[in-house]
């Protein structure tokens, strides 16, 4: 590893664990006023458990996204190209419609409605994206968009059908949120998906480099190319999913963490699977610490709109400097 | 070792690229693949590459089809340079070269052994997306020589279009002592001069069909080629006594 590399991994590791200190640290009190202070021991789980989340999620959508930008041949491609995030939300409307409907909630019914439909979507969108060599780049982005279109007009079906009340409730899960409490079981065996994942991409950093050639190249080198895309679907599809549940459909991570890594380490993917899950979990991170700090009068936003906002002008900033126009 | 070329087709929906060809060629050689645009050039290496299934017919290494082998043990027979190389991410021209290596192993000194035959040694570190279409293709070339196995197969699609005059011979030159070491080298050139002064076998291709085959110096000839080419091509001799093909 070069010496370039190594200090990169210091900074962005120490970034990490100063960002997850602030997290625990920003308190805001009922009359508004921001303070740095250690929480009382009463209160540190509801900060201990978001910002776990934060990594876990940002970690997952970080390494999903390097896996989809490699599967599909497109830097722009994220976790939720594939219409996981539309089925996923398809999903959890009509587990609260059928919540309403028989007038008796379920547990867990948004997670269990929310991984049906990201299943239900992805398994439409492999099945048509197969040809004679397997999962076709071109058709999979196509067949994502078609498959998000669908569901996005079933979810507007199911908003015109259900009351007001309801319809407040599912278009704060479309703004992607960090949960407060959640078992620490649930998280660290989460956790535990995510971090094999993001092995597993690392283990097949080599083919990944190597499947950055054109189709004729990298499979002239020696990569089985079908079987290749069709692990970085599964791993890339569940690790988005993780993401899903934990928090709902937090836009821009996926796209922007490999971006961020890939500027600061090169494209061995080897090191970026690890520097996308990092950066990734950098972000979140930072985005829930930022939302600490804005007070707009009606609570603190959803993470989702900050991740959404930061990341869209980061993403056209680093369009614009690869243009060289700043 | 050799390669035998079985009543091969290719047809593309309703296009047919390639049109029962039958052809061998042996280790030692260097064949060069000639013809019009849209001849079918590519298809027919693709296809000798193991990279392309044919419609009807068989391409055989050595008796065995190089399409039932593993991608691995396939890249560890055949070296492939692509018409223009196609490299997605941040990646320098060391390390496109060093993906040669992927399915044998990491081997330092076949990859700078590579650089330097192709003169990238001094400009390993430039990244790819930065480099000129000439340094790409010699990138292309040098991957190749990194994985190559001498007495293998090392097939190029258009190998020197965009290379300058000394690049040219250059790559010429390793494409003989690739030849001499044993390997079957194929490549399909345009530069019909560069094509008579390189090849042992020639196999001439127009709408698909294999129209010439056989000894380079039988085959290529002003009135088979201007015929092919549907131009008027003479013989003429420089001061040295040597010929080239010439367009009146």
């Amino acid at each position: 590893m070069k010496p370039r590399h190594i200090f990169v991994w210091i900074v962005l590791l120490a970034l990490l664990i100063a960002t997850c200190i602030a997290r625990l640290m920003i308190t805001r009190s009922t009359l508004g006023e921001l303070s740095f202070v250690w929480p009382d021991s009463a209160y540190i789980g509801y900060r201990l458990v978001p910002m776990f989340a934060a990594i876990v999620v940002g970690g997952a959508l970080g390494v999903s996204g390097m896996g989809l930008q490699v599967l599909l041949r497109n830097p722009l491609a994220s976790p939720w190209i594939l219409g996981l995030s539309s089925g996923a939300g398809l999903g959890v409307m009509a587990s609260m419609m059928i919540e309403h409907s028989r007038g008796v909630g379920f547990p867990e019914g948004e997670t269990i409605g929310a991984v049906a439909g990201a299943i239900v979507a992805l398994v439409a969108v492999y099945l048509l994206s197969r040809g004679r060599g397997g999962l076709d780049p071109v058709t999979m982005v196509l067949v994502g968009v078609v498959v998000s279109v669908i569901c996005g007009a079933g979810i507007m079906v199911l908003q015109h059908l259900v009351p007001m009340g309801l319809r407040g409730s599912f278009t704060t899960w479309l703004m992607g949120s960090l949960p407060e409490t959640m078992s620490y079981v649930r998280l660290g065996i989460l956790g535990g998906v995510v971090s094999v994942g993001t092995l597993l991409l690392a283990w097949w950093g080599p083919s990944l480099d190597a499947a950055c050639l054109s189709d004729d190249e990298a499979t002239s080198v020696g990569v089985h190319l079908p079987s290749l895309r069709f692990r970085l679907f599964l791993v890339s599809s569940i690790l988005a999913a993780v993401g899903v549940i934990i928090a709902g459909p937090i836009a821009f991570v996926g796209l922007i963490a490999p971006h961020g890594a890939r500027l600061l380490l090169r494209s061995n993917h080897r090191m970026l699977a690890v520097g996308s899950a990092i950066v990734g979990a950098l972000l979140l991170v930072g985005a829930d610490d930022a939302r600490q700090l804005i007070d707009l009068g009606t609570g603190r936003l959803p993470v989702g709109i900050l991740t959404s906002g930061i990341g869209g002008v980061v993403f056209l900033l680093l369009l614009l400097r690869g243009r060289g126009k700043v | 070792m050799r390669l035998h070329i079985s009543s091969l087709s290719v047809r593309y929906g309703k296009l047919t690229a390639l049109r029962d060809i039958t052809a061998s060629a042996e280790g030692g050689k260097i064949v060069c693949v000639l013809g019009p645009n849209a001849s079918g050039k590519s298809t027919l290496l693709r296809c000798v590459a193991g990279l392309q299934t044919p419609t009807r017919g068989k391409v055989l290494f050595d008796s065995a089809s190089l399409l039932r082998l593993h991608p691995r043990e396939r890249a560890s027979k055949v070296a492939w340079v692509p018409r223009s190389s196609e490299v997605g991410g941040r990646f320098t021209l060391r390390r496109v070269v060093e993906l040669g290596r992927y399915a044998l192993g990491p081997s330092p000194a076949r990859v700078d052994e590579a650089l330097a035959t192709v003169d990238l040694l001094d400009r390993a570190d430039t990244i790819w997306h930065e480099a000129s279409a000439g340094m790409k293709q010699r990138t292309s070339i040098a991957r190749a020589l990194a994985q190559r196995t001498p007495g293998g197969l090392l097939v190029l699609d258009e190998p020197t279009s965009a290379l300058d005059l000394r690049h040219i011979r250059v790559v010429a030159e390793v494409l003989r002592k690739c030849a001499s070491e044993g390997d079957l080298v194929i490549a399909a050139i345009h530069d019909v001069a560069l094509a008579i002064n390189l090849a042992d076998t020639a196999f001439v291709l127009r709408h698909g069909e294999l129209v010439l085959a056989g000894q380079s110096s039988a085959v290529l000839s002003p009135g088979s080629l201007g015929e092919v080419f549907g131009v008027d091509l003479a013989w003429a001799t420089d001061d040295a006594g040597k010929r080239h093909l010439v367009t009146p």
